[in-house]
């Protein structure tokens, strides 16, 4: 069932800088990543290849200006999402050992009892982190292998390439594991990709030590106080 | 138009994150403009010295013109019959 629901109060989670990034990751990460796995993997004629390899190219340019536009305008989210990524406490532990009642979930059918989480939860955290750091090699080794394959010493390219080639397959299968998850979590898919707004109720269910802790009413509404209002 | 009732509260970024974050980008585009004029300059030189160890050697050789050169000569006439013979260019010549 989708707790994507249209009544009751709503929450803005997702401010439009941070929706715009993440299409900005839909149109360079995503391509990228696709065209990334055929260029190791050689599937195809040289002519379909540099075609893919354009593609590649592209995607990491948007990528890249992405991420530089995200920084310099959304410096308060990159400061916000920093503090969640590292904030771990016992509930985290707790949450990993149970997979977040996922597997029980969607293989036993069986829904069990998990550790309230904030905006982010454990396995977003654990994902986050590897796209901070990996996401940062990958841009720079990219561009490295890019500019200046011809011009610099063999050893620190075929390692660039290595580091390349491994973090792009860990974050590749990751992030396809990511979209399985944020499809699956309709509510949350549309929120990140429509208007960036939730129902209370909704977010509540996800993301309870958010909603408890780290909203605010918007000045001139008369919304229910969270958690006291009438499921919808 | 979106309507939403509730929002998160502002994210107050300190003045350490600040320092942190603009930091941490600094050094990295630093560090990845530094490496990449380090290589281009290491390459530069190389070629440099390079070219004056050829041109040295050069210098220092008695013969130094492949026509004057005894052992390119035998190859021709044991070998490769005559300069710019069909033989000699396709084992000499690159395209």
């Amino acid at each position: 069932m989708s707790h994507h629901d249209e009544h009751g109060p709503r929450v803005l989670k997702h401010p439009l800088i941070s929706r715009l990034f993440h299409w900005g990751l839909i149109l360079g990460f995503l391509p990228a990543a696709i065209t990334g796995f055929f260029i190791w993997l050689k599937p195809f004629g040289d002519d379909l290849q540099n075609l893919l390899m354009q593609i590649h190219i592209v995607g990491a340019a948007i990528l890249t200006i992405a991420c530089i536009l995200y920084t310099i305008f959304g410096l308060d989210r990159i400061v916000a999402f920093t503090r969640r990524i590292f904030s771990w406490d016992q509930r985290d532990k707790d949450w990993l050992l149970v997979g977040g009642g996922y597997p029980q979930k969607m293989l036993l059918g069986k829904t069990i009892p998990v550790p309230p989480m904030g905006k982010m939860n454990s396995g977003q955290k654990q994902l986050g982190i590897m796209m901070f750091f990996g996401g940062i090699i990958l841009i720079v080794t990219g561009w490295a292998l890019y500019a200046f394959l011809p011009v610099a010493p063999k050893a620190v390219m075929y390692w660039f390439d290595m580091a390349h080639l491994v973090i792009g397959i860990i974050l590749g299968l990751s992030v396809f594991a990511h979209i399985f998850l944020g499809i699956y979590n309709w509510g949350e898919f549309l929120c990140m990709f429509g208007d960036g707004t939730q129902t209370i109720e909704e977010a509540e269910h996800h993301n309870p030590l958010w909603i408890a802790n780290e909203i605010e009413p918007v000045p001139g509404s008369k919304p229910s106080t969270p958690g006291q209002h009438q499921a919808g | 138009m979106a309507r939403y009732d509730y929002v998160e509260k502002a994210v107050k970024v300190t003045r350490r994150e600040f320092l942190g974050i603009v930091g941490v980008a600094g050094a990295v585009l630093w560090t990845g403009a530094y490496v990449a004029t380090d290589l281009v300059q290491d390459r530069t030189k190389y070629i440099k010295m390079r070219a004056q160890g050829i041109y040295k050697d050069d210098e220092k050789a008695k013969i130094r013109q492949s026509h004057n050169n005894q052992a390119v000569t035998d190859v021709y006439k044991k070998f490769a019959h005559n300069p710019l013979s069909h033989l000699a260019e396709e084992l000499f010549h690159t395209n």
